[in-house]
C-alpha cells in the first residue's frame, strides 16, 4: 500500500490545505484575542483619563458627598450610593419573585400554565430596556404619583421597573441549574419516597446551590449596569437617598448626563473614575462567578428547608408564594404589553412611519421624511447590519478558537475576557467610544468623529461576547463522534471544521448571531454617546450621524411636545419591540432545532 | 361673474407665486450645494434649527443637516472639539471658552428664562427672594408662598444647560440649588416634567411656555419675550450659534439663513424674538 498518498499525488492541493489550516488557526485565534484586547483598551482608556485626578491631587474631592461642579465640588459618592441603593433594592424585589416563579416552573403541577409562564419569562428577555422605561414613564409613574403622592420619578419607580428587567435573567439561570439537578436526582428522590414538593425543596434546591448564586450575581450585575431605566425613572438628583420616594442618580445615568463637559475639567475626568468603578465591579463579578467554590448549602439553610418541607402550613406558604410571584410577574408584563398595545395600535399606520412623504419616494431616499419614524428605522437597521458585519466573523473566529484550537491558560484568558466583556455596562462602552474619538482627533486622525461607524464598532464590541459564546457552545454541544469523524478520515482540522462541524453546529451559531442582533438593535446607552441625533434623515455614509429607534423612544419619552409626538413614541416603542421579538423568536427556533438534533 | 372669479384666481395665484419666490430667495443660495452640517447643543434652539433644516433640506435634498440637543455644554464642547459644525449656546461664551477653542458667536434671538409651575398650582406670583429660597431648599411647602399645603418638588437642569446658567446667575444670584432637585435634560423635558407634577417648580426658556405650564409673575413683572426684550423682565439672554473659527461654505450659508430676514418668521413662531 502506498504510504505517502496525498502529498505525492497532488502536492499543490495538499499544501493548500495545510496553508488553509494554518491560516484559519491563526485568524480564529487572532480574532479571539480581539475581546482580550478590547478589555485591555477599555481599561487603559478609563485609567489614563482618570489619571489626572490622581496626579493633580483631586482624588479626595472626587470621594466626597457633594456634586456641584459649578461650585467646584466633584464628589461622586452620591452616585455610587445611588447605584448601590437602586441595584440592591431592585435585586431584593426580583430575587424572591424569581425564586417563586422558578419553583412554580419546576414543580410538576399545572402543565399548561407552567409552560406559559416559562415562555412569557423567556420572552421578557426580548423586551428592550428602553421600552420598559418608556412604558413605566407613562403607566407606573402616574400610578405611583396618584397612590403615594410625591414627584413620581423616584428610587421606587426605577427599582420596580428594574426588578422586572432583571427577573428573566434570574429565572432563566435558576431554571437551567434546577432542571439539570432535577434530572440528575429524579430517581434518588423517587426511591426515597419524596413527594414532588419535598424533592424540590430538599433535593433540587440544595443541589443547585451554585446555580442559585450564579443567578444572583448575574441578576445583580444586570441591575447595576443598566443606564436607561435610572435615567428615565429615578429623577437623577445627585443626593444620598433618604427614602424610597427620593430621587437618585446612578453612576451609569451620571455618565450619560455629564459627558458633555469641557474635556480638561475635573468633572470630565471624574466620569472615568465612575466608569472605572463600574468596570471594576463587572470584572470582580466575573471572577466571583468563575472561581467561587461550588460549596454545598450550609446546615442551617438545609434545616430551614426541611422545616419548610415537613410542615403543611409552610408547604402552603411556599406554594402560595410561588403562585403570588407568578401572578405578579404575569400581571406586570401583561399590563405593560396591554398598555403599550392599547396606546400604539390605534396610531399604527403608514403616516406614523412616513409622515406626509410619498412612501416610494421616501424608501428610495428621493425625499426626506419629516414627522415619521422611517429615518429612525433605517438608522437602526443600518446600525445592526454594520455591527453584525463586524461582530459575526470575529465572534465566530473567537468561538472556533475557544472550542477547537486553544487550550490551557490562553483558553481560560479568552473565556474570561469574553465573559467580562459581556458584563461591561453599555454606557462604559459608549464612554470608551467617545474618548476613542477624542483621542484619535488629538493624535493620528484629526477628522475622526462620532458617527454610524463608531456606534456600530462599539455595538459590535458589546455583542461580540454573545457570538463568541454561542459559537463555542454550539461546537461543544456536538457529540464526540462527530468531532473525531474528521481526523479519523484524515481531514485537516480546517476540512473537518468546514465539512463537518460548522454545518452541524450552524443552527446554534446562527441562533446566537440573531440573538446578538436583537441586542444590537435595542441598545441605547452606547449610541447615546457615539453619534445618534434627534433629527437628521437617512444616513448617507459610514461617517454620518444617524437616527435610531431606541434613541427616538428615549428622546420622546422625556420631551414630547404634542399628542402627535407622544403617539410617535408609542409607535416607535411597539416597532422596536416587534423587531427585537422577531429576532428573538427566530433565534430561539434555530437554537431549539439545534438542541433537538444533537442533544440526546 | 365667472370671468371675475378667473381673474381673482389668477391674481391670487400670481400673488402666492410671488410670495413663494420672495420666500425662496434665501433658500436659492443653497441651490447646487452639497454636503452636510452637524448641529448640537442648546435645547432651546432645537425648534428653530429643526424648522430651518427642514426647509433647506426640502429645497435641496443633497444637503443633510443633523440636529441634536444635549445643552449648551454640548454645544461648546462639540463645536470646540470640531465634532460638529455649529454648537448652539443659550448664553454668551466665557472668555476661557473663546480663548481655548477659538469659537466665533452668532446671536440670532432674544429669549427670557422663566420659573414655571403646574397650571393646577394656585400660586401666580413669586418674588426673587422666594424663588431663591425655594431652590435653595429653605422653603419646602407651597403654603409658605401662598399656595396649598403641599411639599414642593424641585426640577432643575443638568450642568451642561445654558438655561440653568442664566437662571442661576441672574435670578438665584449664584446661590445654592438643593441637591434633592430632580434633574431633567432639556427645555422640552422640563415642560413635560412640570406639566405632570402638580407640586413641581422648574425653569425654562419662555419660548417653550404654553398651556401645559404656568409662568408666574416674577417681582410683579410678567415673564414675556416682549418684556425680556424691553428690559422690564430681567432674566433674559440671547441664543447663539457658534463655530470654530470663521464659518465657511455651507455652514456660513446656514448661519446667514438663520440670522437673515427669512428666518425671523421661524424664530417668532418658535416663541423667540428675532434680533433682526
Amino acid at each position: 500500500m502506498d504510504q505517502t498518498p496525498l502529498c505525492r499525488r497532488n502536492p499543490s492541493r495538499f499544501c493548500r490545505q495545510l496553508f488553509f489550516d494554518r491560516l484559519v488557526r491563526i485568524l480564529s485565534c487572532g480574532s479571539g484575542f480581539v475581546s482580550l484586547a478590547t478589555l485591555a483598551a477599555i481599561f487603559a482608556f478609563l485609567a489614563i483619563l482618570s489619571l489626572p485626578l490622581f496626579t493633580q491631587g483631586q482624588w479626595g474631592q472626587i470621594l466626597s458627598w457633594t456634586w456641584r461642579p459649578y461650585q467646584g465640588f466633584y464628589g461622586i459618592l452620591p452616585m455610587a450610593a445611588g447605584s448601590l441603593a437602586l441595584s440592591v433594592f431592585a435585586f431584593a424585589l426580583a430575587y424572591p419573585l424569581g425564586l417563586g416563579v422558578c419553583l412554580f416552573v419546576c414543580s410538576p403541577r399545572g402543565g399548561l400554565m407552567r409552560r406559559l409562564t416559562l415562555s412569557v419569562v423567556t420572552f421578557m428577555t426580548a423586551i428592550p430596556t428602553v421600552v420598559y422605561g418608556f412604558v413605566s414613564v407613562f403607566l407606573l409613574v402616574p400610578l405611583l404619583r396618584k397612590a403615594m403622592g410625591g414627584s413620581g420619578p423616584s428610587l421606587l419607580a426605577a427599582a420596580l421597573t428594574l426588578a422586572l428587567l432583571i427577573l428573566p435573567t434570574i429565572v432563566l439561570f435558576l431554571h437551567g441549574a434546577m432542571r439539570d439537578t432535577e434530572k440528575r436526582t429524579r430517581l434518588t428522590s423517587a426511591s426515597l419516597g419524596f413527594s414532588p414538593l419535598q424533592a424540590l425543596l430538599l433535593v433540587v434546591l440544595p443541589g443547585s446551590a451554585a446555580g442559585l448564586r450564579t443567578a444572583a450575581i448575574m441578576g445583580y450585575c444586570r441591575a447595576l449596569s443598566d443606564t436607561l431605566i435610572p435615567l428615565m425613572l429615578a429623577g437623577n438628583a445627585p443626593q444620598f437617598p433618604a427614602s424610597v420616594f427620593d430621587s437618585v442618580r446612578t453612576l451609569t445615568a451620571h455618565i450619560a448626563l455629564v459627558v458633555a463637559t469641557d474635556n480638561s475639567s475635573p468633572a470630565f475626568h471624574s466620569l472615568f473614575a465612575c466608569g472605572l468603578i463600574l468596570f471594576g465591579v463587572s470584572l470582580a463579578v466575573q471572577a466571583a462567578v468563575r472561581k467561587g467554590p461550588s460549596r454545598a448549602m450550609g446546615d442551617r439553610r438545609l434545616a430551614m428547608l426541611s422545616f419548610l418541607a415537613a410542615r403543611p402550613a409552610c408547604r402552603v406558604l411556599v406554594l402560595g408564594w410561588s403562585a403570588v410571584s407568578v401572578a405578579v410577574v404575569l400581571g406586570a408584563v401583561g399590563s405593560l404589553l396591554a398598555f403599550l398595545l392599547a396606546r400604539s395600535l390605534p396610531v399604527l399606520d403608514l403616516h406614523l412611519f412616513f409622515g406626509d412623504t410619498p412612501v416610494l419616494a421616501a424608501v428610495f431616499g428621493r425625499e426626506p421624511v419629516w414627522d415619521g419614524l422611517f429615518a429612525a428605522c433605517a438608522g437602526t437597521v443600518a446600525l445592526v447590519a454594520l455591527a453584525s458585519l463586524m461582530a459575526i466573523p470575529i465572534g465566530m473566529g473567537g468561538g472556533i478558537a475557544l472550542s477547537l484550537y486553544l487550550r490551557g491558560p490562553w483558553a481560560r484568558a479568552l473565556r474570561f475576557s469574553a465573559n467580562a466583556l459581556a458584563g461591561v455596562p453599555s454606557i462604559v462602552m459608549g464612554l470608551f467610544g467617545f474618548s476613542l474619538v477624542i483621542f484619535l482627533r488629538h493624535t493620528v486622525a484629526p477628522e475622526a468623529n462620532t458617527s454610524l461607524l463608531l456606534s456600530a464598532l462599539c455595538i459590535a464590541l458589546l455583542v461580540l461576547p454573545y457570538t463568541i459564546n454561542a459559537t463555542a457552545q454550539s461546537l461543544e454541544t456536538l457529540p464526540e463522534e462527530l468531532r473525531l469523524l474528521g481526523p479519523s478520515l484524515g481531514m485537516t482540522s480546517w476540512q473537518s471544521l468546514r465539512r463537518i462541524l460548522l454545518p452541524a453546529a450552524s443552527r446554534g451559531i446562527l441562533g446566537g448571531v440573531v440573538l446578538s442582533m436583537g441586542r444590537a438593535a435595542e441598545d441605547t446607552a452606547v449610541i447615546l454617546l457615539t453619534g445618534v441625533v434627534a433629527q437628521g434623515g437617512l444616513p448617507r455614509g459610514l461617517f454620518d450621524k444617524f437616527e435610531a429607534l431606541p434613541f427616538t423612544i428615549y428622546y420622546l419619552a422625556a420631551q414630547y411636545q404634542s399628542e402627535h409626538d407622544l403617539n410617535k413614541g408609542f409607535g416607535a416603542a411597539l416597532t422596536l419591540l416587534v423587531l427585537t421579538a422577531l429576532l428573538f423568536c427566530i433565534a430561539r427556533a434555530l437554537q431549539a432545532r439545534m438542541e433537538k438534533e444533537w442533544k440526546h | 361673474m365667472k370671468r371675475f372669479l378667473h381673474c381673482a384666481a389668477a391674481v391670487l395665484a400670481v400673488f402666492f407665486l410671488m410670495c413663494g419666490m420672495a420666500g425662496a430667495d434665501m433658500l436659492q443660495q443653497f441651490a447646487g450645494q452639497k454636503g452636510k452640517i452637524d448641529i448640537a447643543g442648546g435645547t432651546a434652539h432645537i425648534p428653530v434649527m429643526n424648522e430651518a433644516a427642514k426647509r433647506i433640506m426640502t429645497a435641496n435634498p443633497d444637503i443633510r443637516i443633523t440636529v441634536e440637543g444635549g445643552g449648551t455644554g454640548v454645544g461648546v464642547q462639540k463645536a470646540g472639539e470640531g465634532l460638529v459644525d455649529i454648537g448652539n449656546t443659550g448664553r454668551a461664551l466665557s472668555g476661557d471658552e473663546v480663548a481655548k477653542y477659538g469659537l466665533v458667536s452668532f446671536p440670532f434671538a432674544v429669549d427670557g428664562v422663566t420659573v414655571v409651575l403646574n397650571p393646577a398650582n394656585s400660586v401666580s406670583a413669586l418674588t426673587s427672594a422666594q424663588v431663591q429660597d425655594i431652590f435653595a431648599g429653605k422653603i419646602t411647602n407651597w403654603k409658605d408662598v401662598g399656595g396649598a399645603d403641599a411639599a414642593i418638588t424641585l426640577y432643575t437642569r443638568d450642568e451642561a444647560s445654558g438655561t440653568r446658567e442664566v437662571f442661576w446667575g441672574k435670578l438665584l444670584k449664584k446661590g445654592a440649588i438643593a441637591d434633592k432637585a430632580n434633574v431633567v435634560a432639556s427645555n422640552g423635558a422640563m415642560k413635560v416634567a412640570v406639566s405632570q407634577d402638580a407640586q413641581g417648580i422648574g425653569y425654562m426658556s419662555i419660548g417653550f411656555v404654553d398651556a401645559a405650564v404656568k409662568a408666574p409673575l416674577l417681582d410683579g413683572a410678567e415673564p414675556s419675550q416682549d418684556n425680556a426684550k424691553s428690559g422690564a423682565y430681567k432674566i433674559a439672554r440671547m441664543l447663539y450659534m457658534n463655530t470654530k473659527g470663521e464659518p465657511q461654505g455651507l455652514t456660513k450659508l446656514f448661519i446667514d439663513y438663520v440670522t437673515g430676514p427669512e428666518c425671523t418668521e421661524i424664530i417668532s413662531k418658535a416663541g423667540y424674538i428675532p434680533l433682526r
